[in-house]
């Protein structure tokens, strides 16, 4: 083997034992949260001495984690709903029929996205404040319908650039009003890009903390309870409750993958 | 996701299809109102009303004077409170981002050049490990860095420490290692989307005419991605700097960032115009440091 094969080929092994270790750092903190939720002893130390499912029992043993995943499905799914309506409307107007002054309307849905929720956090509090609201799971919801649109308008925008404008030509030549149109051709085209995006807002939305730190009322969404648990002591039932939420998101993804990936290829 | 690609390119505008009369301005009028109600009443609004809030000045209890004055900031830029927690957000961001970047690129260019098939498995961890939760995953850190944490007794197993290392957990270091962990699947997501453009055959004709591997993706792939560059160096900078929580959690005293006072002046009865204050000033930064990277990208001539 002459030196540069060999040079090239380590240069490969080199880079598929970078890609390894990055994984295993990337999934290390999950997979010893999982390990940990299944630990019989409260102290969190390695070596584990014992496996028991006390911690899942100690969840479900009040109804504080059960109303965060209530609470917490509840806003994911009016923030879907709302994001999906009002983001496929500007996302097909700006995608399809490009009008003076889109890119301003581009850059304006995608600012949120720019800031740290940090700022949009407490400028609804600052905003609920001034105009007397009272902070709940509506206030919540608003705020993760402002984060959530940007990623919305982002995926939707991606799939929408890559269809056909002909198809809808072809359906108007052959006599298709605007609203026949729309209904036969257009929404079966764009639906699994719309549902894929959909999806993202709900991951999103269910994930959600940092503006939601700041127009909590009285009830907690779930990263909230977390937090609630994880701040003030060590409290084991968190890997219990972080589990729970992976075991969530990788439903979501998995059934989502093959609309998710098809946006990379 | 696509978020690379779709941040960088505008939207297409075939001259054909583009609507003309009233009739059509009045349809896209129609069909963005709905968004243009909610973002003026969620976003643009709530922004404003915060800005005018870091012009009044605080009477304590929470409550403001109307008077419009300068104190505020004046507070935020002299008060050596600030400075060290903003110092710090400055340093854990751009390094954290850096870091980012270094670790993801060659992530990102595996999935894109090395992979066929697996391409899609590896993109779903990706997607799995992003969104395993925010608040869960800083909290797993904590299990990792802690006094009897994996790292420690790994370490004291092999003998190579005598008591836990204490600085692993509560300190800078902790919440570089954290926001660093955070950022690593956006980061990846936004440059194989921006990979997604260059051609694979550029790559293979730098080496053949004689570049090295590292040389072929140095001089070809980065400036050819170098928009999704970008956007990950200024998407990390603002996520990382202005994050609040994971200095909280595994920050101890020496890893606060600025985040964390402009919470404190809005949840508990703080100064209201201070945190409003502190927070444009953020933003002024995050501001420059996006024109700074734009204006370098295209000093590169790319």
């Amino acid at each position: 083997m002459n030196p540069l094969t060999r040079l090239r080929r380590r240069g490969f092994g080199l880079l598929h034992i970078y890609v390894g270790l990055l994984l295993v750092f990337l999934f290390l903190p999950l997979v010893v949260l999982i390990v940990f939720s299944f630990s019989s002893s409260g102290q969190l130390r390695f070596p584990i001495t014992g496996l028991s499912l006390r911690w899942y029992r100690e969840v479900f043993a009040n109804s504080t984690v059960t109303d965060g995943i209530v609470a917490s499905l509840t806003v994911a799914a009016v923030t879907g709903a709302v994001v999906t309506v009002i983001g496929t409307m500007a996302a097909m107007v700006v995608n399809r029929y490009p009008f003076r002054g889109a890119s301003v309307v581009s850059g304006v849905i995608l600012a949120p996205a720019a800031l740290p929720g940090l700022v949009i956090g407490i400028a609804l509090l600052n905003f609920f404040g001034d105009l007397h609201v009272t902070l709940s799971l509506l206030t919540v919801t608003v705020g993760h319908i402002i984060y959530t649109l940007p990623y919305f308008y982002l995926v939707l925008s991606a799939r929408l650039r890559k269809f056909d404008p002909m198809l809808e030509e072809a359906a108007t030549d052959l006599g298709a009003g605007p609203v026949q149109r729309f209904r036969k051709v257009t929404a079966p085209l764009i639906a699994p890009a719309i549902i894929a995006s959909a999806f993202v807002v709900l991951a999103l939305s269910w994930d959600e903390f940092q503006i939601t730190f700041f127009t909590i009322g009285d009830q907690s969404t779930l990263p909230l309870v977390i937090w609630s648990r994880a701040r003030l002591s060590i409290d084991p039932s968190v890997n219990a409750i972080g589990t729970l939420m992976v075991a969530g998101s990788l439903l979501v993804v998995i059934f989502t993958r093959r609309f998710i990936t098809e946006s990379y290829s | 996701m696509g978020i690379g690609q779709s941040v960088l390119t505008k939207p297409r505008r075939p001259a054909r299809r583009r609507m003309r009369g009233a009739g059509a301005r009045r349809g896209i009028l129609l069909l963005l109102l709905p968004l243009g109600v909610a973002l003026s009443l969620g976003f643009v609004l709530p922004l404003v009303l915060l800005f005018v809030k870091s012009f009044q000045t605080s009477l304590g209890y929470g409550q403001v004077s109307g008077h419009l004055t300068f104190s505020a900031y004046v507070t935020a830029v002299t008060s050596p409170l600030y400075r060290t927690v903003a110092l710090n957000a400055l340093e854990i961001g751009g390094i954290g981002t850096v870091l980012t970047l270094l670790l993801s690129f060659p992530l990102a260019y595996f999935i894109r050049f090395r992979l066929r098939r697996a391409q899609h498995t590896i993109l779903l961890l990706i997607m799995i490990s992003l969104f395993a939760g925010y608040i869960v995953k800083i909290y797993a850190w904590t299990t990792i860095l802690g006094t009897y944490g994996l790292i420690n007794t790994a370490l004291a197993q092999i003998g190579l420490i005598d008591h836990p290392l204490s600085v692993l957990l509560f300190s800078k270091i902790a919440v570089l290692i954290v926001v660093t962990y955070l950022s690593i699947p956006v980061s990846t997501l936004i440059l194989v989307g921006a990979m997604q453009n260059v051609d694979r055959g550029l790559i293979e004709n730098a080496r053949d005419l004689g570049a090295g591997g590292i040389r072929a993706v140095t001089s070809v792939l980065v400036p050819l991605s170098s928009t999704g560059i970008v956007a990950s160096l200024a998407y990390g900078f603002v996520v990382i700097s202005g994050d609040y929580i994971t200095p909280q959690l595994v920050g101890g005293t020496t890893g606060q960032m600025i985040g964390v006072p402009i919470s404190d002046q809005f949840l508990n009865i703080g100064d209201q115009p201070l945190g409003s204050a502190l927070s444009f000033l953020m933003l002024a930064v995050f501001a420059l440091v996006y024109f700074g990277l734009t204006r370098l990208e295209r000093f590169k001539g790319v």
